[in-house]
């Protein structure tokens, strides 16, 4: 559980009533969400929910049709991709979208692209690699060369980098090994811990309730359940669907 | 850089195409031949031919990275670059002659007139380029990869149109001002100040470009750009901006050859970009379209090989053949080489 699961005051993120498209593909319709400070809050849902596109909405790659998102009490609907990153929203993409022919540092570097505190990134990058010691270890190497578990840690590496307030993580757990999976939720934990809220989609249901303080439950574009996690994870339509039980 | 997925292994390319490869064989051991016969007949002419194409080579260059920075972020291929190239010599002779009233004969001015003709012409055939990013591949960056390429070769046309509204159908020229003195002498053979004034241009030119790529704050933003568009814009890179620099930078690289070569030949005609962007192209590939070290080995190469070709005494094809053998090179490449000769193949395709 995070430091602060209270869940009062302004949200640091707000999304209300969000319908964004793929052309005319009416994928999210009418979403609202909270964050609140220190909060880890997971989405759930099966695969074209609408997750990934949640997230798209919020770091400004597909602009909402309609509704509003706002972080830290400023609206930031209509403000383009490559300023969400400023007001402190990283994100590490579905599919990891690492710059292949970039090494790891470089990767790193690159999530520290907007940043204008040169001598502190040196120390956030060691940071990343105390987080990820097998990161140190393949710092040198092509991101595009390297195993779909470590890629996975530099892109989350990339996001942290940026120093966020809000992360967004799509699918962190994905392709990894059991044991890595614990290891990157332990990290995550860390991470909230040290103060960086963190909106979480996940496919790992149990793994990503027992994280999260909060989490809502997403079917095709729309919130079908929205409670706090350990609601969540006794709730008999969560259990069937998404933690696998009969 | 997306065609690479399915790259033939050596094993297999070098089986498959028997004929094609015996073929391959025959012609290049065949020109090698054909090269050396002519060293020794006339070594001091091979020498001095040489050193033509290693010019020729460098303003190819100067073209040719252009293809390649442009192909590097977006994929496109810009048929309309070869054409940005010659506007670069018509603005060349217009501000040279008729803003700074450069002539033969001004001693010393005239290096200050060339250069501040050299920064308009950058600076105009950038912003020229820019342009036609902004307004023909913008709109079309989500359209299927024809639709831009179709739309490059028909901006191709309208630039040369343009050229040949402004300037007529005939060759115009340009002044004479680079001196023929020779710089040194071997063997008999005189080497010009101006073929070394187009190097002492183009030199500079690219080490700069290898610079702003590789170490300044805008060359990572290209870098990552040109490797995710997406992935570049949530680190904060604005991905607009930064392809309206790459066809600024590309359209100026393409101005300073204008300067070089119209001030070198000292003829401009509207249909010449095509002819020498097509060639540059080449050059691109040859080296591996989307590598800046590629695209200046591949141009001094195409440089060296027009040049032996038309200026050697000993049985070369000749002129006439210079453009089937450009070609030539081409499809050997794309057969048996197509990340070519500096491209890296990786796993992305990239
Ligand atoms: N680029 C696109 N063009 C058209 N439709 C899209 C595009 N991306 C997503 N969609 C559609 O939008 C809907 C939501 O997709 P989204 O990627 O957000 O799902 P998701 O919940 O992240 O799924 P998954 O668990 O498989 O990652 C789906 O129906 C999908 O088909
Ligand atoms: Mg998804």
């Amino acid at each position: 559980m995070s430091s602060s699961s209270n869940g009062n005051g302004t949200p640091i993120l707000e999304l209300s009533d969000v319908h964004t498209y793929y052309g005319s593909i009416h994928a999210l319709k009418g979403i609202s969400i909270e964050v609140h400070d220190g909060e880890i809050v997971t989405l759930l849902g099966a695969n074209g929910a609408g997750k990934s596109t949640t997230l798209r909405s919020i770091n400004g790659l597909n602009r909402p049709r309609q509704g509003k998102i706002s972080f830290q009490g400023r609206d930031i609907t209509t403000v383009a991709a490559h300023e969400i990153v400023k007001r402190g929203i990283a994100q590490s993409p579905e599919g990891r979208r690492l710059f292949p022919r970039m090494s790891v540092i470089e990767n790193l570097e690159m999530g520290a692209f907007q940043r204008s505190d040169r001598s502190e990134i040196r120390g956030d990058m060691d940071r990343v690699f105390e987080l990820f010691p097998r990161l140190h270890e393949r710092r040198n190497q092509k991101a595009g060369t390297m195993s779909g578990g470590e890629q996975q840690m530099c892109a989350i590496g990339r996001a942290l980098m940026a120093r966020p307030k809000l992360l967004l993580l799509d699918e962190p757990s994905l392709g990894l090994a059991p044991i890595f999976v614990e290891r990157i939720f332990d990290i995550i934990k860390q991470i909230n811990d040290q103060g960086t809220s963190i909106l979480l989609v996940e496919q790992n249901a149990l793994m990503a309730l027992d994280a999260a303080d909060r989490g809502y439950v997403l079917e095709t574009g729309r919130i079908v359940l929205a409670d706090k996690a350990a609601a969540l994870k006794t709730n008999e339509q969560v259990r069937k669907t998404y933690l696998g039980e009969t | 850089m997306a065609a690479d997925a399915s790259v033939p292994t050596l094993a297999n390319r070098l089986q498959r195409p028997s004929v094609v490869g015996l073929l391959g064989v025959v012609v290049v051991g065949g020109a090698a031949a054909l090269l050396l016969k002519n060293l020794t007949v006339a070594p001091s002419r091979f020498f001095e031919v040489t050193l033509i194409g290693l010019t020729t080579g460098c303003v190819y260059a100067l073209v040719a990275l252009g293809y390649t920075l442009v192909y590097g972020i977006l994929e496109l291929i810009n048929f309309a670059h070869g054409d940005v190239f010659m506007l670069g010599g018509m603005f060349t002779i217009t501000y040279s002659t008729h803003f700074f009233g450069l002539h033969h004969g001004q001693g010393p001015a005239t290096i200050l007139i060339v250069f501040a003709t050299l920064v308009l012409a950058m600076l105009s055939c950038g912003l020229i380029n820019a342009t036609i990013e902004f307004i023909a591949y913008r709109p079309l960056r989500g359209a299927p990869r024809l639709a831009p390429l179709i739309t490059a070769i028909g901006v191709s046309f309208i630039i040369q149109d343009i050229g040949l509204a402004w300037k007529g159908p005939n060759y115009i020229t340009a002044p004479d001002v680079f001196p023929h003195s020779r710089v040194f002498s071997f063997h008999g053979v005189d080497y010009g100040w101006n073929k070394l004034i187009v190097v002492v241009i183009t030199i500079p030119v690219l080490l700069g470009l290898l610079w702003l790529v590789q170490q300044t704050r805008q060359g990572k933003a290209m870098r990552a750009t040109a490797q995710d568009k997406d992935a570049a814009a949530i680190m904060g890179i604005n991905v607009n901006r930064t392809i309206s620099f790459t066809f600024l930078i590309a359209g100026a690289l393409a101005g300073a050859a204008g300067l070089c070569y119209s001030l070198y030949v000292t003829t401009v005609r509207f249909d010449q970009g095509f002819q020498l962007g097509l060639i540059a192209f080449t050059a691109a590939v040859l080296g591996g379209i989307g590598n800046l070290p590629g695209a200046v080995l591949g141009a001094v190469l195409i440089g060296l090989i027009q040049t032996w070709n038309e200026g050697l005494p000993w049985h070369m094809p000749g002129s006439d053949w210079t453009q089937s053998i450009v070609f030539s090179i081409l499809i050997l490449i794309l057969v048996f080489r197509p990340e070519g000769l500096l491209g890296e193949r990786t796993p992305e395709g990239g």
